[in-house]
């Protein structure tokens, strides 16, 4: 046995002093986090989607996204399901009946009778089955908050697949934009596939208060409709003499239920002859087949609708399979006047994904119309880069033309829409010349997904020659491939991981790290100003001696209570 | 223009007084096109997917027997279950292998239904499924032949949360291989709701401001002069009073100062002396 233990510890501690000594001085190390698997930048890339061309007679712009629309889809929005080919018809996954035209009731060549069909689907909901979520629908790579949308009636599975579970591509935010033509007769029927009570109202849209058959036709269950039960429908009945931008959203437990995602944009376009208006644009962005009105005035139309979300309220559908208990944490424990907001969407995703689907493709000496539409619950503050947007409409309405505003920001307050106009003539006023020019909500809380940026609604106008050949804008900043990973959303990637040889920003490693004693301060601080910061006090002691004065004061008042009185006495005696 | 307009406030009459809205009569799809491949569809929405009436699987050398069987689904079959939305009106069947079915499936709601079956061998069922889909109130017919070997097949709606809210049984043949989980009345749910009552009194909100509160306490000190402390200094300063009162009666207040001083000296001089013995028993060793 040895007889000197804490001799043999203190000289094998004197032995290891040279390593201690550095461990001592130095800070925790840095290591590269491994950001798992990356996304292609672009994963579904149909090049065949992304040319101009007629599918059943109907022409289409090009669309030279990364995720064009399907231009079998777009057939079917502009002829109905009922005038295309069978052949065209499967190649989307409408329903035979998903949208009716016919009767030209006017003989100007377009149909005036649209029979339009909805149905509600649940987008990241819950399963009682598995630990994932059904059907999925990604704002941003692994961000799968709980949604509910209208969608155009589809046929078959929700999901895409067999083997995965990934929403079919009518199922998806937002709500799908709804294109009509002013003074055709519109019959919107929801098909209330939901497993909660919805309505449909007409939000700045023509609408006469009840229908022919004397029903509610506003939507409005306090006032002027019958709630849509699960398994029902209902037939909402318009001819609209207006056009404009318009909104449609659910009004059954609104503050919610349009929060939720039941809300969309409805589009009137001016009446012409010949003109088959594309009834769905799926998903906003890019209107591949324009109105004959919006071709007199601009060369292409893109629509844009910002949401947000809090995670709070997108997760109770998640935690609970039972529709009475989702109920009751939606309606009576949740309290959206406590609510932030994490989520910020443009057309259903976060930035980086809006670059597969969103980007506005510009070309100089063109005029773009945009319809900006904010379904989130605060003000926005769009800001175009290299570009200053014409306001031509409020709501719909056209602005006085001598009296209409160019700026670089629009504010627009919830369920507002405004048109732009972006001329992309360099004039280094309309606009700064070619680029990548990224446009976005300009409230920074805008630019972030869950409070994390890069993300929320930031997209990007591309100049043409910016394009490569997927269709994503040739940037030549910092790599975007850290964002297409489920890791940065995890929050587990570093936000500036690599950016020089040593990566000197890179992640803490502080694993068996222990701080050394802090060194002693050399001299009192006498830098300018210091006396106004004050350190932290700990004023037990003092407050112990004053309650102790405190007692004293008191004893010796009792004790001369006599005297008090009689002095107090003779100074009222005095007066 | 008086004109047109008269004209187009006529022809909005005559199209929105046309009885278009009267509940929607029921519809049997019994003329639909067939695409090939077993995959037959209308007009209006219905639909069957993996029709096979005469092509025996492999391993079947007859027809062990041919069934028809009628199934209703819609939001009324599942007032028996409290908590689902949607419901078949059965929720389990069985059959022999090699039977021939025969599927009614009628459709009591408004909107789409769907009675899919997975799993079946993919070289005469393309994509291994049968599929029958009818927007309601109607009926869509279909017929399948089962292969041989006991298996138990998942039925249900496919349509966003109708499964997971109740539309959902299973069809065994043979002796089937197991039960699946969630079938309404049948099997239990994989993962449990919880119904515990959570709700915490006071919001969230409350609690965290209430967390900060204290949280910032700590960090910056209570600056105030009346704590804890002070009530316990006030209660030993009445308690003491009488006594120091005794003690310093008749001194000067220049005496009692003195008095103080001496009394911390002391104090000093014990403190200095316990150290000093301390370290001297450490010595020592």
């Amino acid at each position: 046995m040895q007889k000197n233990p804490l001799g043999l510890l203190l000289g094998a501690a004197v032995m290891l002093m040279p390593f201690a000594a550095s461990a001592v001085v130095s800070l925790p190390k840095t290591v590269e986090v491994d950001s798992g698997e990356v996304e292609a930048p672009c994963n579904e890339n149909n090049p065949e989607w992304r040319v101009a061309q007629t599918v059943d007679g109907v022409d289409m712009q090009e669309s030279l996204r990364c995720s064009p629309d399907n231009p079998y889809a777009i057939a079917a929005e502009v002829k109905g399901t009922n005038n295309i080919s069978m052949q065209t018809l499967m190649n989307t996954y409408y329903a035979a009946d998903g949208i009716i035209k016919k009767n030209d009731m006017d003989g100007d060549g377009d149909p005036d009778l649209i029979i339009i069909k909805l149905e509600v689907a649940e987008l990241n909901g819950h399963s009682p089955d598995f630990k994932g979520l059904v059907p999925t629908f990604d704002i941003a790579p692994g961000v799968q908050p709980g949604m509910w949308v209208f969608a155009p009636k589809s046929r078959g599975m929700a999901t895409n697949s067999f083997v995965g579970v990934d929403a079919n591509p009518l199922l998806r935010a937002p709500s799908p934009v709804i294109r009509v033509e002013q003074g055709d007769t519109i019959w919107i029927q929801l098909e209330n596939t939901h497993y909660f009570p919805h309505t449909i109202h007409l939000h700045g849209i023509d609408h006469p208060w009840v229908d022919s058959s004397g029903e509610g036709n506003d939507g409005v269950p306090q006032t002027s409709d019958k709630f849509v039960l699960p398994g029902q429908s209902k037939t909402y009945e318009i001819r609209p003499r207006v056009p404009g931008s318009f909104v449609y959203h659910c009004h059954v437990q609104t503050h919610v239920h349009l929060a939720m995602g039941l809300v969309g944009m409805f589009v009137v376009e001016e009446n012409r002859p010949n003109n088959w208006v594309q009834t769905f644009n799926v998903g906003a962005g890019q209107v591949r087949h324009p109105s004959k009105a919006i071709l007199e005035d601009y060369d292409s139309e893109y629509d844009l609708h910002y949401h947000a979300m809090d995670k709070e309220l997108h997760s109770i559908i998640q935690e609970s399979n039972d529709p009475r208990l989702i109920a009751k944490k939606m309606n009576r424990e949740y309290d959206m006047t406590d609510s932030t907001e994490d989520y910020h969407t443009l057309n259903g995703r976060s930035f980086p994904y809006t670059l597969r689907e969103s980007i506005i493709v510009a070309e100089p000496d063109k005029n773009i119309k945009l319809r900006m539409f904010n379904s989130t619950g605060e003000t926005l503050a769009m800001h175009t880069h290299g570009h200053k947007g014409t306001i031509t409409h409020y709501d719909g309405v056209e602005h006085n033309p001598v009296a209409q505003i160019t700026r670089d920001v629009y504010d627009i307050a919830p369920a507002q829409r405004n048109d732009l106009k972006i001329n992309t003539t360099d004039d280094g006023f309309h606009s700064y010349g070619e680029g990548v020019w990224i446009f976005h909500d300009h409230r920074e809380k805008g630019i972030t997904t869950n409070g994390m940026n890069p993300g929320g609604n930031v997209s990007a106008l591309v100049y043409k020659k910016y394009l490569n050949e997927v269709g994503l804008p040739k940037t030549i900043g910092e790599s975007i491939a850290p964002l297409f990973t489920k890791k940065f959303h995890d929050r587990k990637l570093p936000v500036w991981q690599n950016i020089d040889d040593w990566n000197s920003l890179g992640e803490i490693d502080a694993e068996g790290y222990v701080a050394p004693p802090a060194s002693k301060m050399a001299a009192p601080d006498v830098t300018p100003g210091s006396a106004d910061i004050q350190a932290p006090t700990d004023n037990s002691f003092r407050n112990l001696i004053f309650g102790l004065f405190l007692g004293l004061l008191a004893y010796t008042l009792v004790v001369n209570r006599v005297k008090v009185i009689a002095f107090i006495s003779s100074l009222k005696g005095g007066k | 223009m008086i004109m047109i307009k008269h004209l187009s406030i006529a022809a909005l009459t005559i199209v929105l007084s046309a009885p278009v809205f009267a509940e929607k009569e029921f519809e049997d799809h019994t003329s639909m096109m067939d695409h090939g491949d077993g995959h037959l569809m209308d007009m209006t929405g219905a639909m069957v997917m993996g029709q096979n009436t005469d092509v025996l699987p492999g391993g079947c050398s007859s027809l062990a027997a041919t069934k028809e069987i009628t199934v209703h689904a819609g939001h009324k079959y599942a007032e028996k279950f409290p908590g689902r939305m949607y419901a078949f009106d059965v929720q389990e069947y069985q059959f022999e292998p090699c039977t021939k079915l025969t599927v009614n499936f009628v459709n009591d709601d408004n909107v789409r239904h769907q009675w899919m079956m997975h799993g079946l061998p993919k070289y005469l069922y393309p994509k291994g499924m049968f599929h029958l889909e009818v927007t309601g109130p109607g009926k869509v017919t279909g017929t399948l032949i089962f292969p041989p070997g006991d298996k138990t097949y998942l039925v249900h709606c496919d349509i966003a949360q109708h499964m997971e809210k109740g539309m959902k049984g299973q069809l065994k043949i043979g002796k089937g291989d197991g039960d699946l989980p969630s079938i309404p009345g049948v099997t239990a749910y994989v993962i449990q709701d919880d119904y515990s009552d959570k709700n915490p009194d006071e919001s969230l909100s409350d609690a965290v401001v209430e967390e900060l509160t204290e949280m910032k306490d700590k960090v910056i000190g209570n600056d105030s002069f009346f704590s804890g402390l002070t009530i316990i200094g006030l209660a030993i300063g009445l308690i003491f009073a009488p006594l120091l009162a005794r003690k310093f009666k008749g001194m000067s207040a220049g005496e009692v100062f003195v008095y103080l001083v001496g009394l911390v000296k002391q104090s000093v001089d014990i403190t200095v002396k316990v150290i000093s013995w301390l370290i001297n028993l450490v010595k020592k060793k």
